[in-house]
């Protein structure tokens, strides 16, 4: 079974590498130049599938964490905790980008443009997803209460979004720039699809790597605790 | 016992437990009167018009001083494993922790209007003439804010962290709280007419509805053995 997960976890890795590859290949080399924002446009194209893969962990750890309430199976929040680790990973990769390319395209490295602010949020959600599994003496009990976190923030994710939408419309920022309209030029969209397809390809080799250790973990302690409690034959001392 | 009465004896058993010691309110009352001495000497009144930014200096005020109330809503119960006893009880999970969001809303409530109170006296403050939309907006906002924050010290006070834990919990998740909160607390100081508000009541009314409900679904499961 686990040996299996690995597999899985090794050819979506490849997979992914290679479409990673391509896709610096496509932003470096083949996608035209943004024509007002110039080459810094590029980001772009690793910012934004980020950001997708933030959201789908995201999504992810909430389903997981209400379905491992639920039917108090291990596996389930196995799962929740991989995704939310890799979830943490890229949502770190957009709050990096962003600010880079903000710095040229809206002349400053923060602004509390919506989308950017729920990103640092959703970082700040899944610290706390990690603190409060790590921080308690009985595991079962860490892993519930990061499960009610998962779930609970992600039932705020929306309200906040709307809030903080909100509030910019109340308060404009000085320097905005248009997100990207709907009128992609076509290779860039189709840039930008690479990049989807390259980061959600490594975003589940992690996954499945995260897991599939998980799971390692799990047999381990069992198996040391079969040994354990099992009589040891004549003769043997350890 | 009816629900109704499950969950009035957990709020009467806390509010009297707060009325003796008074351990919370004077807590968290005596960190707000401070609060407003300190905010008098942090900001230059004759660079800054307190008016203006009241609203943001008294909810910033509540939640920070609520976090100390909230965040000991369960220390009591963890000496001497009461809080053992009270889940053997026959009192549904559910209703404990709304007993605890009434109480803990309470006692913030009471705090509130100290907050209200001295930084109407210490900055000269005038709150507008729609009260009853102004006690809407806070009592909203004040409820959403408990019930989250009775759901996580509940966890934090599980943890090996305690209640340092509980701002990195409950903070990210204040933000629509905060935002039309004292947008439309600013908005009624100014003397600006309720209609102006009444998205925010609403958007208040979302969020407590949603942290209630989840907070009730969701306690049984941190207070599972």
């Amino acid at each position: 079974m686990s040996s299996r997960i690995r597999w899985s976890g090794a050819v979506l890795g490849v997979l992914g590498i290679a479409t990673t590859l391509v896709l610096h290949w496509m932003v470096f080399f083949w996608v035209p130049t943004e024509r007002t924002m110039g080459v810094v446009q590029r980001i772009f194209y690793i910012h934004v599938p980020a950001a997708w893969v933030a959201f789908m962990a995201f999504g992810i750890v909430a389903i997981c964490s209400a379905m491992y309430l639920w039917l108090k199976d291990e596996r389930l929040d196995m799962a929740a905790a991989s995704a939310a680790e890799g979830g943490m990973l890229f949502t770190t990769i957009v709050l990096l980008t962003g600010p880079l390319w903000g710095r040229v395209a809206w002349g400053t490295w923060w602004t509390w443009e919506p989308r950017l602010t729920l990103t640092l949020l959703l970082w700040f959600i899944y610290l706390g997803y990690f603190l409060v599994r790590s921080s308690t003496e009985n595991p079962q009990r860490g892993k519930r209460f990061a499960a009610v976190v998962g779930i609970v923030g992600a039932l705020d994710i929306p309200l906040i979004h709307i809030s903080v939408q909100w509030f910019r419309s109340l308060h404009p920022a000085p320097v905005v720039m248009r997100p990207d309209g709907p009128s992609l030029h076509p290779d860039m969209l189709a840039t930008l699809f690479v990049g989807l397809g390259a980061s959600t390809l490594v975003f589940f080799s992690f996954f499945l790597f995260r897991y599939g250790l998980e799971r390692m973990e799990q047999a381990l302690a069992h198996r040391e605790m079969v040994a354990e409690a099992a009589p040891r034959p004549e003769g043997v001392t350890s | 016992m009816g629900y109704l009465r499950q969950m009035g004896a957990i709020v009467w058993k806390d509010v009297v437990v707060e009325f003796r010691t008074r351990e919370r309110i004077a807590a968290m009352g005596g960190f707000t009167v401070l609060v407003g001495i300190l905010f008098n000497y942090a900001i230059d009144p004759t660079v800054v018009e307190p008016q203006g930014i009241a609203a943001g200096l008294i909810w910033m005020t509540i939640i920070f001083g609520g976090m100390l109330g909230l965040g000991r809503t369960f220390s009591l119960e963890e000496e001497e494993g009461a809080f053992q006893g009270i889940l053997l009880s026959p009192i549904a999970r559910d209703a404990i922790y709304l007993g605890k969001v009434v109480a803990n809303f309470l006692i913030l409530t009471v705090v509130t209007a100290l907050v209200f109170g001295v930084f109407a006296l210490f900055f000269g403050l005038s709150f507008g003439n729609h009260p009853v939309a102004l006690a809407g907006v806070v009592l909203l906002g004040i409820l959403g804010f408990v019930a989250i924050g009775t759901l996580f010290s509940a966890i934090s006070s599980g943890t090996s962290m305690g209640d340092t834990l509980l701002p990195i919990l409950v903070f990210p998740l204040m933000i629509p709280v905060i935002i039309y909160g004292v947008t439309a607390t600013t908005t009624l100081f100014a003397g600006l007419p309720v209609t102006e508000v009444d998205g925010n009541i609403r958007m208040l009314g979302a969020f407590a509805t949603v942290s209630v409900f989840s907070g009730a679904v969701l306690f049984r499961y941190v207070v599972e053995e």
